[in-house]
C-alpha cells in the first residue's frame, strides 16, 4: 500500500476493501465475546452480557415454542415449521410485519398530495403551510393524544407512523416535483397530454425511484415510530417483547431480537432497492 | 397572404420593480417559413419562444395562431427545448410514440384491442422516423441517457414531428452540441424543414446558424438596458444561401442591420 493510502485520490485494493468494510464488524464481535467472558467469569449467572450459547438457546426457544401467554400447544409429531408459526419469534414479527406494511400502504397517499402539491398551484397553497407546520410537530408528543382519540388498538399505532412520516414524505414528493424540469412539463403539453397525464405519466414516474429511495431512507423512522407505540401499548410485536423481556433482564432474546430487527429492516431495504432497480432501469443514483 | 403566427403589440415584463424584457413587438409568420430569432443573451428570444408556446402570457398584446389565443401549450405547436427534451423514464421508441398515444387513448381505451393495433402501427412509423433521424433501429430500446446529445436532440425531433404539429419551436436545440454534430444537425433539419413544410421557429445566437438553416431572420435587440427588446432586424435569408456568403452576410447582419 502507497504512503498516500489515507488522501482522496487512494484506491483500496478489493482485499484491502474487503477486509477494512468487514473490520467493525469483527472488532465488535470480538469486544462482546471478551466482556461476556470477563463478566461471567466473574459471575456465572450474569444476564446482562449473555454468551452465545446462552443467546443462541434463547432464540431457538424463542423461533420454536410458543409466548408465555399463549397457551402451550402439543408439539408432539409437530414439523419444525409449524412449531415456528405457533411460536413467539413468527408472532411478534408477523404482528409487527403487519403494522409495518400498512403504514407503509397508508404513506401512498403522501406522495400523492406531495405530487399534487407540486404541479398544481392550487393544491400546492391549500396544503404547503399546513404540511410545513404539521412537519414540526414531534410526533411522539402526539401519542397519547393519538390513545386517547383511536384508543390503543392498532390505529394509533398505525396513526402515529403516518402522522411522523408522512409530512416528510409529502415534503420530499412536492420538492421532488417541483424539481422536474419545467421543459419536460411544457412539452408533454405539446405532445397532447392532459393535466392528468402529465402528472401520472410523466412526472410521477420520472420521481419514483427518487420516491422509493426517501422511504427507503425514512423505513428507520417508520420502525421508530412503530416501536413507540408497541412499547407503549401492545400485546404483541417485536417491540412489546424487547420491553416486555427488559422487565425480566432477558438479554439473551433481546439481543437476538435487536438483531432479527435489523436483519428484517436491512432486507426490506434491499428488497426495495433491488426492486427500484429492476422497475426503473434508467435511473441511476447519484 | 393570411399569417399563420400574428404577434401583436407584445410587451412581457418581470420583476419587482418590473423590468421590461420584450416590448412593443409585431410580428407575422407565415405558414412555411423557417423564422430563426437571433439576439443576445438576455434579449427576450426565449420568452418570445414560450409566448408563442402559450405557457408563458403577456402583460400586454397578443399572440394568435390561426387567428385564435392559446393560453397553454398544446399539440398544434411541436416544442424542442435545449436540454431536457426527452423524458428520461422512456426508450426512445416510447419516447417518440408517447404524444400519439396520450392524445388518442385515454386510461380506459388503452386496454382495448383499438390501442394494441394503434400501437403497433404507431411504432412502425416510429421505427420509420428512427431510421429517417439517423438511428440504428437497436437504439430504440435505449433511454435518453444512452445517447449522445445529437442523437438525444434528434429523438426529441422526431417526437414532436410524430403528432404532425403545424408549428415546430426550437430553442436553441443545437447549442449544446460540438461543431460537427451541430452543422449535420443544421442540415438535416433544413432538409426536414423542406420535406415536410413545418413552420419553424427556431431561437439561436449565432448568426451562422440562422443563415444556414432559415428563410427568414428576426433579430432582437434592447436600445438601452433599461428598455424592453423590439425587433431590430427582420431579414430574409437569400434563397439558397451558399455556404461562401454566411460569412459575409453574417458581418453584415451583425454590423449593419441590414433592413427588409
Amino acid at each position: 500500500m502507497s504512503p498516500g493510502f489515507l488522501l482522496i485520490h487512494a484506491k483500496p485494493p478489493r482485499a484491502a476493501a474487503l477486509t477494512l468494510s468487514w473490520l467493525l464488524f469483527v472488532g465488535g464481535i470480538t469486544a462482546y465475546l471478551w466482556v461476556a467472558q470477563a463478566r461471567h467469569r466473574d459471575n456465572p449467572e450474569d444476564r446482562v452480557t449473555p454468551t452465545v450459547a446462552q443467546m443462541a438457546k434463547g432464540m431457538w426457544s424463542a423461533a420454536m415454542q410458543p409466548a408465555e401467554e399463549d397457551e402451550a400447544v402439543s408439539v408432539e409429531n409437530a414439523t419444525a415449521w409449524q412449531q415456528f408459526s405457533r411460536s413467539m419469534l413468527w408472532k411478534d414479527t408477523r404482528a409487527t410485519a403487519k403494522r409495518f406494511a400498512w403504514s407503509i400502504v397508508l404513506l401512498i397517499p403522501a406522495v400523492l398530495i406531495g405530487l399534487h402539491m407540486g404541479l398544481f398551484p392550487f393544491a400546492g397553497v391549500f396544503f404547503l403551510r399546513f404540511v410545513l407546520f404539521f412537519d414540526k410537530v414531534v410526533a411522539l408528543s402526539l401519542l397519547p393524544i393519538l390513545f386517547i382519540a383511536f384508543g390503543i388498538d392498532e390505529m394509533a399505532k398505525i396513526m402515529l407512523i403516518v402522522i411522523g412520516v408522512a409530512p416528510t414524505i409529502i415534503l420530499d414528493s412536492f420538492n421532488l416535483t417541483r424539481g422536474v424540469p419545467p421543459e419536460q412539463v411544457v412539452k408533454a403539453f405539446t405532445l397532447g397530454a392532459g393535466d392528468f397525464t402529465v402528472a401520472y405519466r410523466v412526472v410521477l414516474k420520472q420521481i419514483l425511484p427518487r420516491i422509493l429511495n426517501s422511504i427507503r431512507l425514512n423505513l428507520k423512522s417508520v420502525m421508530l415510530f412503530l416501536f413507540a407505540g408497541e412499547m407503549i401499548a401492545s400485546t404483541d410485536g417485536l417491540a412489546y417483547r424487547i420491553a416486555l423481556l427488559r422487565r425480566h433482564m432477558g438479554m439473551d432474546i433481546i439481543i437476538p431480537y435487536v438483531l432479527w430487527v435489523a436483519l428484517l429492516l436491512f432486507l426490506v431495504d434491499l428488497t426495495m432497492r433491488l426492486v427500484n432497480r429492476k422497475l426503473h432501469p434508467w435511473f441511476h443514483e447519484a | 397572404m393570411t399569417p399563420l403566427i400574428r404577434i401583436e403589440d407584445l410587451f412581457v415584463a418581470y420583476g419587482t420593480p418590473a423590468k421590461a424584457v420584450l416590448a412593443g413587438i409585431d410580428l407575422d409568420i407565415v405558414e412555411g417559413e423557417f423564422v430563426c430569432v437571433l439576439g443576445q443573451t438576455g434579449c427576450g428570444k426565449s420568452t418570445l419562444l414560450r409566448l408563442v408556446l402559450g405557457s408563458e402570457q403577456p402583460l400586454r398584446g397578443r399572440v394568435r395562431i390561426d387567428g385564435r389565443e392559446h393560453k397553454q401549450p398544446d399539440r398544434t405547436r411541436g416544442y424542442v427545448p435545449q436540454k431536457y427534451s426527452l423524458f428520461p423514464d422512456k426508450t426512445v421508441l416510447d419516447n417518440i410514440t408517447f404524444g400519439p398515444e396520450v392524445s388518442e387513448f385515454n386510461l380506459l381505451t388503452r386496454f382495448t384491442p383499438a390501442f394494441y393495433r394503434r400501437r403497433r402501427a404507431l411504432r412502425e412509423q416510429a421505427y420509420d422516423y428512427i431510421r429517417r433521424v439517423g438511428l440504428r433501429e437497436s437504439d430504440a430500446k435505449k433511454y435518453p441517457d444512452q445517447l449522445s446529445g445529437g442523437m438525444q436532440q434528434r429523438v426529441a425531433i422526431a417526437q414532436a414531428l410524430m403528432t404532425s404539429p403545424r408549428i415546430l419551436l426550437m430553442d436553441e436545440a443545437f447549442s449544446a452540441l460540438d461543431p460537427t454534430t451541430r452543422r449535420d444537425m443544421q442540415q438535416w433539419i433544413r432538409e426536414l424543414w423542406s420535406a415536410t413544410g413545418t413552420t419553424i421557429l427556431f431561437v439561436t445566437h449565432n448568426t451562422d446558424e440562422a443563415l444556414r438553416m432559415g428563410t427568414r431572420i428576426v433579430m432582437l435587440a434592447k436600445e438601452s438596458p433599461d428598455q424592453g427588446s423590439r425587433i431590430a432586424l427582420d431579414f430574409r435569408v437569400p434563397e439558397p444561401c451558399p455556404e461562401e456568403d454566411i460569412p459575409r452576410l453574417s458581418r453584415q447582419i451583425e454590423r449593419d442591420l441590414v433592413p427588409l
